[in-house]
């Protein structure tokens, strides 16, 4: 109980000293900083979600169940992998004058990287033919 | 909302108590190497930064890059894992619960901002962020900080019971979880084999999806600010180029000829840089305490301002501390791989110090100052 209320009252403390460094850091406009929170927080939430949920019922709907582990684990991927990729794959970032910022033909190699996701996940599930559920360690029933 | 809308078994306390441990890694050591990163290139009066081991500053930097890039999957499922309670009935049921939720909503807020905007920047691209940088990453390091520390708090009671190993999971119930959990750990392990080469060189073959290649730029060495980027083409080029090094007692103007008659030391040391790749170079020139002795000063003990022939630009000079002043590893170069520096490499002399990010290692030198002696 002691270690719940210091973590509360520290986490408090430190929120506070970010609000007052960001409001008199000269190099900071907090507006702007704002203004992006509540972007990523509305586009995680109104956005990404609901499209991540309803990939989920499509997946859901149309995948056998015997095969969805490996289809979700493969959705998953691809969608990190995208996230992560995706400004260098548009390119804004890449300046007319320097050629060794975002060298690589970032399209076509995000390609191949979710080409590489999708053959594992289509390879069937090995292990299942044995007997053992998939992912699943031996001595994991024991606990 | 209705019962059913969110059918998925794969949630439970116990996939979110994990992950969210695995969160609070993360987070941590991009706290603690981001942190450091800042201190380096603002030091407060306190703050000692040593010049060895060479490596160690693109090994933190290239850590909290690399992390914050794995973070996603984690955060991404952890999210997932507690959308429903975004739809809690009633929305606030006591002035407590209240501030409870909206510390929640900070924490994701701050957290989604620092993965995003650290995506944003490594990709270079800032038009989307109406905020410089380095101090919105900055502060609201310290905000996601403070809303995880109140977060765990408040859930202490109910992470401990999740992961007690008395906790009942049927076994469809496991086995999705764990699916999940490795599916996310999986996705990490991904990222990073793709991009972790920026730094990491023998995974550089595999670096397909890095905003950097090591040996990808001029003399095989990548560049962040061009010559023709900061407006200094003409002045370093201009044969009547001179480099002013100024002692409290002493003065002298050197020019390209005179530079090179000046006893030459060759290193292979990093750029490293604050985006988290590194890429090791030749380089060749004068010992910074070598120019700091011609001047009259104690090598041993002096701070040294570097400035870039640069008009402007926050990066246009540097301090240089007595650690990186004494160290015979610090050179202002004039070669790299045994050629006259690239132009976008700070032809016609640059600074390239051990353990220290590139942004302070000062391109297109064109005075350097004795400050003080400590
Ligand atoms: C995808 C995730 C992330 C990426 C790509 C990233 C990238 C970066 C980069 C490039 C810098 C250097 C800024 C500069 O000096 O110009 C930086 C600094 C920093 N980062 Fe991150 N970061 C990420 C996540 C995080 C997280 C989760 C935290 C912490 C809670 C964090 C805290 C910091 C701090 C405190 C600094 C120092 C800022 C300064 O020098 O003023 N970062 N990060």
């Amino acid at each position: 109980m002691r270690a719940r209320g210091a973590l509360v009252v520290a986490g408090i403390l430190i929120m506070g000293y970010a609000a007052a460094g960001a409001l008199t850091d000269p190099d900071l406009a907090p507006a702007g900083v704002l203004l992006f929170l509540a972007g990523v927080l509305i586009g995680h939430d109104i956005i990404v979600m609901p499209a991540v949920l309803a990939v989920g019922a499509v997946i859901a709907r149309y995948v056998p169940s015997r095969r969805r582990p490996a289809v979700i684990a493969a959705t998953v991927s691809a969608a990190a992998l995208i996230f992560v990729a995706l400004p260098l794959v548009l390119g804004f970032g890449r300046p007319a004058d320097n050629p060794s910022a975002l060298p690589s033909p970032y399209g076509r190699n995000l390609a191949v990287v979710l080409l590489v996701i999708a053959a594992g996940a289509a390879v069937p599930p090995l292990r299942r033919a044995t007997g053992r559920k998939s992912f699943e360690r031996p001595g994991d029933e024991a606990r | 909302m209705r019962p059913g809308a969110f059918p998925s078994r794969s949630r439970s306390a116990r996939l979110t108590s994990q992950l969210g441990l695995a969160l609070g890694a993360t987070f941590a050591v991009c706290f603690l190497t981001g942190l450091l990163s800042h201190v380096i290139q603002h030091p407060p009066t306190w703050f000692r930064w040593p010049s060895r081991p060479v490596t160690l500053y693109p090994f933190t930097q290239g850590v909290h890059v690399a992390t914050g890039l794995a973070t996603v999957p984690l955060l991404g499922v952890k999210l997932w894992s507690v959308y429903p309670r975004l739809f809690t009935w009633p929305p606030f049921r006591s002035v407590t619960h209240a501030a409870e939720r909206a510390s929640v909503a900070v924490l994701v807020a701050a957290a989604l901002f620092q993965v995003v905007s650290g995506i944003l920047n490594v990709s270079r691209w800032y038009a989307p962020m109406p905020f410089y940088f380095p101090a919105g990453h900055y502060w609201v390091a310290w905000l996601v900080v403070g809303a995880m520390l109140v977060h765990i708090g408040v859930q202490l009671p109910a992470v401990r019971a999740a992961l007690a190993r008395t906790t009942t999971e049927a076994d469809q119930d496991r086995l999705s979880r764990r699916n999940l959990l490795g599916t996310a750990g999986a996705a990490a392990a991904l990222i990073t084999l793709t991009t972790v080469g920026q730094t990491f060189r023998p995974l550089s073959g595999l670096a397909v999806l890095a905003p950097r290649l090591p040996d990808v730029g001029p003399q095989g060495v990548p560049v962040n600010t061009t010559a023709a980027g900061a407006a200094v083409v003409s002045l370093v080029t201009d044969p009547s180029y001179q480099l002013e090094v100024a002692g409290p007692g002493r003065r002298v103007s050197l020019d390209l000829a005179a530079l090179n008659a000046l006893p030459q030391h060759t290193a292979e040391l990093p750029i490293a840089c604050v985006e988290g790749w590194s890429a090791s170079g030749l380089w060749t020139g004068i010992r910074l305490r070598d120019l700091v002795a011609l001047v009259g000063a104690d090598p041993e003990r002096a701070t040294v301002l570097v400035e870039s022939l640069q008009a402007g630009g926050r990066y246009r000079a540097t301090t240089v501390a007595p650690e990186h002043t004494r160290d015979p590893l610090t050179l202002v170069a004039l070669r790299l791989g045994g050629e006259p520096l690239h132009l976008d490499h700070g032809y016609p002399a640059r600074l390239i110090a051990p353990n220290r990010p590139g942004v302070l290692q000062t391109k297109w030198i064109g005075r350097i100052t004795l400050l003080e002696s400590r």
